[in-house]
């Protein structure tokens, strides 16, 4: 027999600060003091606040925070504590130096009396029954996008490492192409070519989209009209042109799968229809991988579907991401791509 | 919202301004500062406000009917009926999607069709936490530990934004105190709570997001493009991580409570200092130990049944504990990891004696080989995480900034505790008029570390 459970005393330590004495200060002083603190972080940092507000979506939430980031946007511009900040502490920062990389540009015009030409490029060989390039040797992929890019670049990098590929996993959670606060992509995927050169490039990103974006004439486009959907377009082609690498590679773009929420849903049938749009002059290097018919036939959500015989939940719970069952039937199609393409 | 976000930076300074302004009057601070919790969880999910006052009804109405009570039979059965509808309610959310889809494939294979429906549900920010403080209150009333309290410091109890979403679990009897009158305004420990922010921002954006990004992310995401010292390094890196991940939040919850006038109970006493199973469950995420202790272990019996049924109980709370992170096998494996651990450990009762670096040193490798468990992402991933280790090659993550941030995590831990305590306690009686300032430009250099997508959410807010 083991002897009886012990008394447990109180083992919360709840009186650690009386013991210490350091409960010792007026209230008075704990609102100054964060007061104090806020108001340096506002002289130092206002033009972050504002930053940050405008990369929220429209709501309350972004309401109070631009109240506040306006204003103080508005007078750390004016005083030096700023700029001195930023050059004491930006040797800190994570973020890729994107300068010198081309971004976005609105450069989208009606069409004219002039054709467009058509060139080889637009045919993908299968689909006219022509003989395919011969198979290249598959050395990098890169994953890329936005949170819908997680996990599929873990199931890819499990499926493709092992025969000796170098899968370079690059996802930026909570960007969007509509939206260059966080992140402009024109810029990322033109460094992310010349800093990785892949031969293969996976992309998955839209969730987040539907941001307003500036027309030709510099004025606010709103989701989802059919001009919306062109300056998208416009923005998707542009990343697509340079992730082809002047057609020395392969560019796999995923659509969105129906998202739960019927507004978001909207958002990404226009995000779907302009990526097959912007892909049209390169369907030989540019394959659109289309994700509705297997996971949201006809549009319509779903959460589980039948994988490998078996009843499975394929989506997370937020209704718009996929699970992991759901991603490694997306990797699955991807890789059926890869293959045609690709020898590893 | 995000502790460590501009929304919270702004939402905090004027709810802790109005809260001081409003101390003296309870009648009008106490709908104040539920309002303040509901608007700060209505940032992460506003539907979920209807769940969270319901969850407070529900175990408000079943601690007056247990009180007015006189029959123990009646207020037995009342309270478990409440924990019933409190465990159904965390089932239902938590864990529905992955029971469904289990027992869906099971009988699908034998032909008899899916007898749930397959959807996911999705789980409420916190609820974890608010129904294991809702059912420490009922449980706590009906063992007469503490009288049932108001239908407005039970909301309060029970949303008090510090503590909504990640913790610390606080007990009824630790909080309800505190509301029965007003908190001194001349008894704040101002200092030490400035002092416990920084401490947590440090370690939740410097230490734990900079390790996740750079090491623990990509391996465990494809351990088989790494070679032993570089898994080796990751398994290390995440027990750096997850502590400061989950002590950091902490770390800033505690603080912003002193600050408006309020103390928590301890959650983490330097974990990784443990020289074994049970003193790491002493050590670590030290609230929840005590729920599972008090609410599961002793109510299974504890250890007044025989050596066996010990054993039994201890598997027991500690399976269920690891399920209470979330509906996962592996979260079930490390449970069951723990509970072997402690089992071995009243098996040895003591017999094998070890010098205690040897002991601290064995049961931090085997703390570290739970992380593993925790962390990846099923069994599979697991497996090919350990055999990695058996793979002799490069190290290519083991830079000096890595290194660093590890060494900074877990070192502290292993100093002797009162030189350290003593540190701290000086802080926290230095003016908070110069602390401030400091904590300003410690929030400018922390700040300065983001990467443009922002904070990752702390791990255990999934929990």
């Amino acid at each position: 027999m083991t002897p009886p459970e012990p008394q447990h005393r109180e083992d919360n330590l709840m009186d650690r600060f009386d013991r210490a004495g350091l409960r010792r200060f007026r209230a008075r002083d704990a609102v100054i003091a964060v007061l104090i603190g806020a108001a340096i972080l506002i002289l130092a940092a206002g033009g972050s606040i504002r930053r940050a507000g405008n990369g929220m979506r429209a709501g309350i939430g972004r309401d109070a925070v631009l109240a506040v980031g306006d204003p103080a946007g508005w007078l750390a511009g004016r005083l030096p504590v700023q700029h001195a900040a930023h050059v004491l502490t930006n040797w800190l920062s994570p973020n890729l130096n994107l300068t010198g990389f081309v971004g976005f540009t609105t450069t989208t015009t009606a069409a004219g009396q002039s054709i467009p030409p058509v060139t080889p490029d637009a045919f993908d060989p299968s689909t006219i029954g022509a003989s395919p390039p011969p198979q290249q040797p598959l050395r990098t992929l890169l994953v890329t996008g936005d949170s819908m890019s997680e996990p599929l670049d873990q199931d890819l990098a499990q499926a493709l490492v092992p025969s000796g590929v170098h899968v370079i996993q690059d996802p930026h959670i909570g960007t969007g192409i509509s939206s260059t606060v966080l992140v402009d992509w024109g810029k990322l995927s033109a460094y992310q070519v010349r800093h990785d050169h892949p031969s293969a490039v996976v992309v998955f990103i839209g969730a987040n989209d539907g941001y307003s974006m500036p027309g030709p004439d510099g004025k606010l486009v709103n989701c989802c009209s059919v001009e919306w959907a062109t300056i998208y377009a416009q923005r998707v082609r542009q990343m697509m042109n340079t992730y082809r690498q002047a057609g020395a590679a392969r560019v796999y773009w995923l659509t969105l799968p129906t998202p739960r929420d019927p507004a978001r849903a909207k958002i990404s049938l226009v995000v779907n229809a302009a990526i097959e749009v912007a892909a049209e002059p390169w369907r030989d290097q540019v394959r659109v991988i289309d994700t509705v018919p297997e996971f949201t036939p006809g549009n319509r959500y779903r959460d589980a579907m039948t994988v490998n015989g078996q009843p499975t939940i394929v989506r997370e719970s937020d209704g718009i991401h996929l699970n992991d069952a759901g991603s490694e039937l997306a990797a699955k199609l991807v890789l059926g791509d890869v293959n045609r393409d690709f020898t590893h | 919202m995000l502790f460590p976000t501009v929304q919270f930076a702004i939402f905090f300074p004027i709810v802790l301004a109005i809260s001081w302004a409003l101390m003296s009057r309870p009648s009008l601070w106490k709908p104040f500062i539920v309002l303040a919790s509901y608007v700060f969880y209505a940032a992460a999910s506003p539907v979920f406000c209807l769940l969270l006052a319901g969850v407070t009804v529900w175990n408000h109405g079943a601690a007056r009917l247990i009180h007015r009570s006189h029959d123990d039979r009646v207020r037995s059965w009342i309270c478990r009926v409440a924990v019933a509808g409190n465990l159904l309610l965390l089932g239902v959310f938590k864990y529905y999607s992955w029971f469904a889809q289990a027992v869906a494939q099971v009988l699908h294979s034998l032909s008899l069709g899916v007898p749930l429906p397959l959807v996911t549900i999705a789980l409420p920010v916190g609820i974890s936490f608010f129904t294991f403080q809702a059912i420490s209150y009922t449980v706590d009333v009906k063992r007469g530990l503490i009288e049932p309290a108001s239908l407005i410091d039970t909301t309060v109890y029970l949303s008090f934004f510090p503590h909504l979403v990640a913790g610390p679990i606080v007990r009824a009897r630790e909080f309800l105190p505190q509301l029965a009158s007003p908190r001194d305004p001349n008894r704040v420990a101002v200092s030490s709570g400035l002092m416990l922010i920084g401490m947590g921002l440090v370690k939740k954006v410097v230490i734990a997001d900079y390790l996740g990004r750079t090491v623990v992310d990509p391996v465990f995401a494809v351990p088989q493009a790494y070679h032993a010292p570089d898994v080796l390094l990751a398994g290390y890196a995440y027990a750096a991580q997850i502590y400061c991940d989950f002590s950091g939040y902490t770390d800033i919850a505690i603080g912003l409570a002193l600050l408006m006038g309020f103390v928590f109970p301890q959650n983490f006493n330097s974990p990784y200092r443990a020289t074994g199973f049970r003193d790491f469950w002493r050590r670590w995420h030290m609230t929840l130990s005590r729920f599972l202790r008090d609410f599961v272990y002793i109510p299974l019996g504890g250890n007044r049944a025989g050596r066996l049924m010990t054993y039994r109980n201890l598997m027991i709370t500690m399976v269920l504990g690891g399920l209470w992170h979330g509906a996962a096998w592996t979260f079930v494996l490390w449970g069951a990891y723990h509970g072997v651990g402690l089992v071995t450990e009243h098996a040895l009762g003591g017999r094998i004696r070890l010098p205690g670096w040897l002991r601290w040193l064995v049961t931090f490798h085997l703390v570290v080989l739970g992380w593993v468990m925790f962390r990846a992402e099923s069994l599979g991933s697991t497996w090919a995480f350990l055999s990695r280790l058996a793979s002799p090659g490069a190290a290519t993550l083991w830079t000096a900034p890595v290194l660093a941030a590890i060494v900074v995590a877990i070192g502290p831990q292993l100093l002797p505790a009162r030189p350290v305590q003593a540190l701290q306690d000086r802080i926290g009686r230095l003016r908070p008029l110069v602390l401030a300032p400091a904590l300003a430009v410690l929030i400018l250099f922390i700040g300065a570390t983001v990467p443009s997508q922002g904070v990752p959410p702390f791990i255990y807010f999934r929990f």
